[in-house]
């Protein structure tokens, strides 16, 4: 059975259709690279899976279950199971970096504070900011918060996490930091989907690589046949112009 | 001017006066504490809420915002008899200042309403965060951050605005002065007094508030 998978998906700003149609299934301990022109509904995918944007036809099962986005309830299920860390971070400003990482599980999952606290501790140490606990957002890097908000995301024990260009905000220097997080979580077999302009890390973390155009997955591979040997033009020129610089 | 000051006939009165400045201090506090109530809950409702609710409150806001303080109080103290509803003074000064507050407290908090950062909304959603949640734990924090400062002017100007209870005989701070004066006639020294308390007692709501919004809610804001 597979972990996720899509079927058929549609979206629509009002009247400008941004998915057309995604196909897309996803086994358990797939990391999916999501790639492709701005605009090209990458991103679209994962606010739609989060019951951001609500699909106008299509399906999404997990794990054998069809997930109802017009119920609310079960939108709040699939949160409990899947989550998404912003390009933006969206940290809380007004919380420390241990209040951010452990306000989800303690105020509304309702777990008790020491055992979270003691997670969200070594969860921090992983994403090597043990020593940023009472730091407020404001006084991080982009790239420390970006790795707080993963740290924050992880805290609720997902099953699939989305990662929606979580490096595109961030000076160069700092990408590394972040991507060394992720490589980590692929190394555990998380569930991932992920969107990002960073060809070169898709291509070394990816077990298969999805090129969209237009709203649709124009192929779907693993990383070496998309980036060396794409089948379709489209994902050739594309694949050619990023790798030129 | 021959006058000579006398306010060694007044000082003996302090205590009266100091009972007043403490019972005027309790009418703002409540009155304050009762229109956060009200104005957080009914900005959260204008933020969120229907639009028959937001057309609701925005008449509430307008009618106690555009009318006299001491027209509304009057009216529940002289009217409301007439249904059938006896308020003493001090209720129905309470009772007026509070509704009062609540106006203009769901009209400074809107603006925080409105600017509170969608990103980080959108963050609590998709962390499971309902609608309640997300006003206590993201909108709450940001308004109280950010409105702080007019937030606690407003208390300022309320625990002045607890005079208009001398009109209707209740002793606070105004009323006690009004009864000292009638006992001594030493009017000037009395007011001269009393006007120093109604400093004194600013100055310390200042101070303490400075240091509340200080610590509490890392607003950057000096100490008054």
């Amino acid at each position: 059975m597979h972990h996720l998978d899509i079927k058929g998906l549609e979206a629509a700003y009002g009247a400008v259709p941004v998915l057309s149609g995604i196909d897309l299934p996803v086994a358990k301990g797939d990391v999916i690279g999501l790639i492709g022109p701005s605009g090209s509904g990458k991103s679209t995918i994962l606010r739609v899976l989060m019951g951001l944007i609500p699909p106008t036809a299509g399906t999404v099962t997990l794990e054998g279950n069809l997930v109802d986005y017009r119920d609310a309830a079960a939108v709040r299920r699939l949160r409990e199971r899947v989550a998404i860390v912003f390009q933006q971070y969206n940290l809380f400003q007004n919380m420390t970096v241990l209040e951010n990482v452990t306000v989800a599980p303690v105020k509304i999952r309702k777990r008790p504070k020491g055992e979270v606290e003691t997670e969200a501790r070594a969860l921090l140490a992983k994403v090597g900011l043990g020593d940023k606990l009472d730091r407020f957002p404001d006084q991080l890097s982009g790239g420390q918060q970006q790795r707080v908000a993963i740290a924050r995301a992880l805290a609720l024990k997902p099953e699939i996490l989305l990662l929606d260009e979580v490096t595109a905000a961030l000076d160069p220097e700092l990408v590394s930091e972040v991507l060394d997080s992720i490589r980590l979580l692929a190394e555990d077999g998380m569930t991932m989907l992920i969107v990002s302009h960073e060809m070169g890390f898709i291509r070394e973390v990816s077990s298969r690589v999805a090129f969209l155009d237009r709203g649709r997955i124009i192929e779907m591979d693993d990383a070496r046949t998309i980036f060396d040997a794409p089948r379709e033009e489209r994902t050739r020129s594309f694949v050619s112009k990023i790798l030129r610089h | 001017m021959d006058y000579t000051l006398q306010f060694g006939q007044v000082w003996p009165f302090l205590p009266r006066l100091l009972d007043g400045a403490l019972l005027s201090l309790q009418i703002a506090l409540l009155a304050f504490c009762g229109g956060l109530f009200i104005g957080t809950a009914l900005a959260s409702v204008k933020a969120f809420g229907p639009v028959w609710a937001r057309r609701l409150i925005n008449a509430y806001v307008v009618f106690f915002t555009n009318t006299p303080q001491l027209v509304q109080i009057y009216f529940l103290f002289f009217a409301l008899p007439d249904a059938g509803i006896l308020l003493s003074p001090y209720a129905a000064v309470l009772i007026g200042m509070t509704l009062n507050a609540g106006a203009y407290l769901t009209e400074i908090q809107r603006a925080g309403f409105e600017s509170r950062r969608q990103s980080e909304m959108e963050a609590a959603e998709v962390l499971g965060f309902n609608r309640l949640q997300q006003i206590r734990y993201v909108v709450l924090p940001h308004v109280a951050r950010v409105l702080f400062p007019p937030l606690s002017n407003h208390f300022i100007l309320m625990t002045l605005g607890t005079s208009m209870a001398a009109i209707f005989g209740v002793e606070e701070l105004t009323g006690q002065a009004l009864n000292v004066n009638a006992q001594t006639f030493r009017s000037i020294e009395v007011f001269t007094l009393t006007g120093l308390i109604y400093i004194v007692l600013t100055l310390i709501a200042s101070v303490a508030l400075g240091l509340l919004g200080k610590f509490a809610f890392r607003a950057r804001m000096r100490l008054a």
